[in-house]
């Protein structure tokens, strides 16, 4: 009678119904959470803006023009002051006339003459991503025109190249500040979780000392003991060590955290019974499974160190020339006077803004995507 | 209980000690000890080189310089505890104490009505927008409390600044009361002069922990409504208003106790931040003056009463927490 048993109903869960791989399901939550995405295109659109900053600027940041100090920004124009419609953008030069009793300067457009804008133009040489000799850029305007998106700076310098440029260090320094203090936390945190005991009870309070402590205070401390005359390299380093000395402790403890539920699993018992040494077993089987959580503490800090490094910058205690900044080139609005007649020069602010706010959209995402398996 | 208290304080005695030595390390670490430094300032300023000499001789003594650096810790650790001595300030021709003492409450005094503003304010929005979750008011609130934590602080006071001083025409931003109330006694009137003065530097400081209060309010709230006491509550037929404000509310406060150690250091920098740029003269502004002018014991006394101040809150914190919160295991 065995003949008579019916199979049982393919419901769609035999062998290769339905699998989907870890990174398959966190890309497709991510992908699902719209303001993560949104955070992601903006921390994109700043990479590129400052990995090619040549590019999308006009002019060379290196150049002193002392006669086009503090010009406001220029709009771009469709229709002429006669009220014609033209189909190709352009601006209108400014001229300065000056008020002759307090000598304020005022900026007026000149619009007897049109300067069309024209994209990808032949400007000044430079180097796309620091190896091709490139001379293209975005845009740029016929001769005798000038186009200063964002307005210029004390030295004439275009704010909008200036910022896309100065996004470079602004970036990698809190890249290069969290990637070291994530180093630190991972280590620590799988050291105190994993071993336990005496190491985690050391560690744990040191973790405590050093989270109790007040960061932007010390952090300004530090930055001011950087020296003056160091090379730019060396201040880049130094501050990036300063940003990472304080922030690692929140990774240490989520680190730990993880690694201490995951000691107790059996597939950690089952590579111990087999014999596999301790760095095997915290490399290839603990922090592989905390690399998600530490991907989302990446983005998570990321934001803090960019706010605290334009802060010191704007202070004058951060960076300094030739090194740019968001925050440095924000100093000059600490003189009420220059900023009362040049407002546009809190233009770097909208871009401080933009990755903070990119990063911490991302890391939001992230967070929720990183744990695939749990309900939303 | 006690038994906790009191363990609570001998680790923020040791914490405490810690900060102390990080702060002097501060002191210590640029080249040339205090009184070369002195030397060279006076000299700076014209004064004879023996002169300079003789003075710099007399500060090495009295500042104990000429001791080993694990007695000169010592030696200032004793200083503060016994005789509020931080170390000489020569900007200020003054020792440090002095100025600690005249700039600390101004700070305390910021920094404790920005908390209790930035918590009722952030405790109410969160019990606002918990019941309405994904809701417009919901969502209103997290895209602004996103931007007030995304947008740096100093910049907002500078464009508060430009507003203030360009458009509006203030005067005397940058102090806490208008000329004619300095030394008046205080009175309503003057407190309202000082409040005129001294709200951007709240409000700035203020909205991030709005914002974070708002937060973690509104997630513990959630908490709280999904759990089983609270469908009880509902199944009895109680009002939701008498559900949330009497049976979810009491629940989720104690998380935001437990988070006030979180939110004090961030309200602190936040004033610190604010009153460097707008020039209130707290802390912050003479800490930033400090380390521009290389002042070095302004910089480490600030230092470590920053850390004192932070510690001391978060010790309230969380005595406050054991003594609301019976579930807090004492071990």
């Amino acid at each position: 009678m065995r003949n008579d048993v019916t199979p049982a109903p393919d419901l769609g869960l035999t062998e290769e119904a339905h699998h989907e791989s870890y990174f398959q399901l966190v890309s497709r939550r991510f992908a699902r959470s719209k303001v993560s995405l949104v955070g992601g295109c903006m921390v994109l659109m700043l990479v590129i803006l400052a990995a090619l900053a040549d590019f999308f600027s006009p002019y060379s940041i290196y150049e002193i023009d002392l006669k086009s100090t503090f010009i406001p920004p220029q709009q771009v124009h469709f229709i002429d002051h006669e009220g014609k419609f033209h189909w190709r953008p352009f601006v209108y030069n400014y001229v300065y006339t000056l008020n002759p009793k307090t000598f304020q300067v005022y900026w007026t457009e000149d619009t007897s003459k049109l300067y069309y804008i024209h994209f990808f133009v032949k400007g000044p040489e430079y180097k796309l991503l620091g190896l091709i000799p490139f001379d293209l850029h975005l845009y740029g305007v016929e001769e005798g025109g000038t186009i200063y998106l964002l307005g210029t700076d004390k030295m004439g310098r275009d704010l909008w190249g200036k910022a896309c440029q100065a996004g470079r260090i602004s970036l990698t320094m809190s890249l290069f500040g969290t990637i070291i203090s994530i180093a630190v936390g991972s280590v620590l945190g799988v050291a105190s979780g994993y071993y336990g005991g005496t190491v985690d009870m050391v560690l744990q309070r040191f973790t405590e000392f050093v989270a109790a402590f007040p960061n932007l205070p010390l952090w300004m401390a530090l930055a001011a003991l950087v020296p003056k005359t160091a090379d730019s390299f060396t201040v880049f380093v130094l501050m990036s060590c300063i940003f990472a000395l304080l922030s690692w402790t929140v990774l240490a403890r989520e680190v730990r955290g993880k690694v201490l539920a995951l000691r107790a699993t059996d597939f950690i018992l089952a590579a111990k019974e087999m014999g596999a040494s301790d760095a095997r077993i915290i490399f290839r089987h603990l922090y592989p499974n905390t690399l998600s959580h530490v991907i989302v503490v990446l983005t998570l800090t990321i934001p803090g160190v960019i706010l605290a490094e334009s802060f010191l910058s704007f202070l004058g205690i951060g960076i300094s020339e030739p090194l740019i900044s968001w925050g440095l080139m924000m100093r000059n609005t600490q003189d009420i006077q220059t900023l009362g007649q040049n407002s546009w020069i809190l233009a770097p602010i909208a871009f401080i803004v933009t990755a903070v706010l990119g990063f911490n959209f991302l890391g939001d995402g992230l967070r929720d995507a990183a744990d695939p398996y749990a309900t939303m | 209980m006690l038994n906790y208290i009191l363990r609570r304080l001998i680790i923020a005695v040791f914490l405490l000690i810690g900060i102390g030595a990080v702060s002097f390390i501060v002191i210590k670490l640029p080249p040339g000890d205090f009184a070369s430094r002195y030397r060279q300032y006076l000299i700076d300023r014209g004064t004879p080189q023996e002169e300079a000499d003789r003075a710099a001789q007399i500060v090495r003594e009295r500042y104990d310089l000429d001791k080993p650096v694990a007695v000169q810790f010592f030696l200032w650790v004793k200083g503060i505890v016994t005789e509020g001595k931080f170390g000489y300030s020569f900007a200020y021709r003054k020792d440090v104490g002095e100025l600690v003492a005249e700039r600390m409450p101004k700070t305390l005094l910021l920094a404790v009505l920005c908390h209790l503003i930035s918590t009722v304010v952030g405790v109410g929005l969160g019990i606002f927008v918990a019941p309405r979750k994904y809701g417009f008011w919901d969502n209103f609130w997290a895209v602004l409390a996103f931007i007030f934590t995304s947008v740096p602080r100093f910049s907002i006071a500078i464009i508060l600044l430009y507003v203030l001083v360009i458009k509006f025409h203030q005067p005397s931003l940058s102090s806490f009361f208008s000329p004619q109330y300095v030394i008046a006694p205080w009175s309503l009137e003057r407190v309202i002069d000082m409040l005129r003065h001294i709200w951007p530097v709240l409000l700035i400081a203020g909205l991030g922990g709005v914002a974070r209060n708002l937060r973690v309010m509104r997630g513990n709230l959630l908490d709280v409504l999904g759990a089983q006491y609270v469908q009880t509550a509902r199944a009895k037929g109680l009002t939701e208003n008498k559900v949330i404000m009497k049976h979810a509310v009491p629940n989720a406060l104690h998380t935001i106790v437990a988070y006030q150690g979180t939110v004090l250091p961030y309200m602190m920098q936040g004033e610190l931040e604010a009153a460097i740029v707008l020039g209130l003269p707290t802390m912050g502004p003479l800490f930033y003056e400090s380390l521009v002018n290389q002042d070095i014991y302004i910089s480490g006394s600030l230092l470590l009463m920053y850390g004192f101040l932070i510690l001391m809150g978060n010790l309230l914190a969380d005595i406050f927490l054991a003594v609301l919160d019976p579930r807090i295991r004492y071990s």
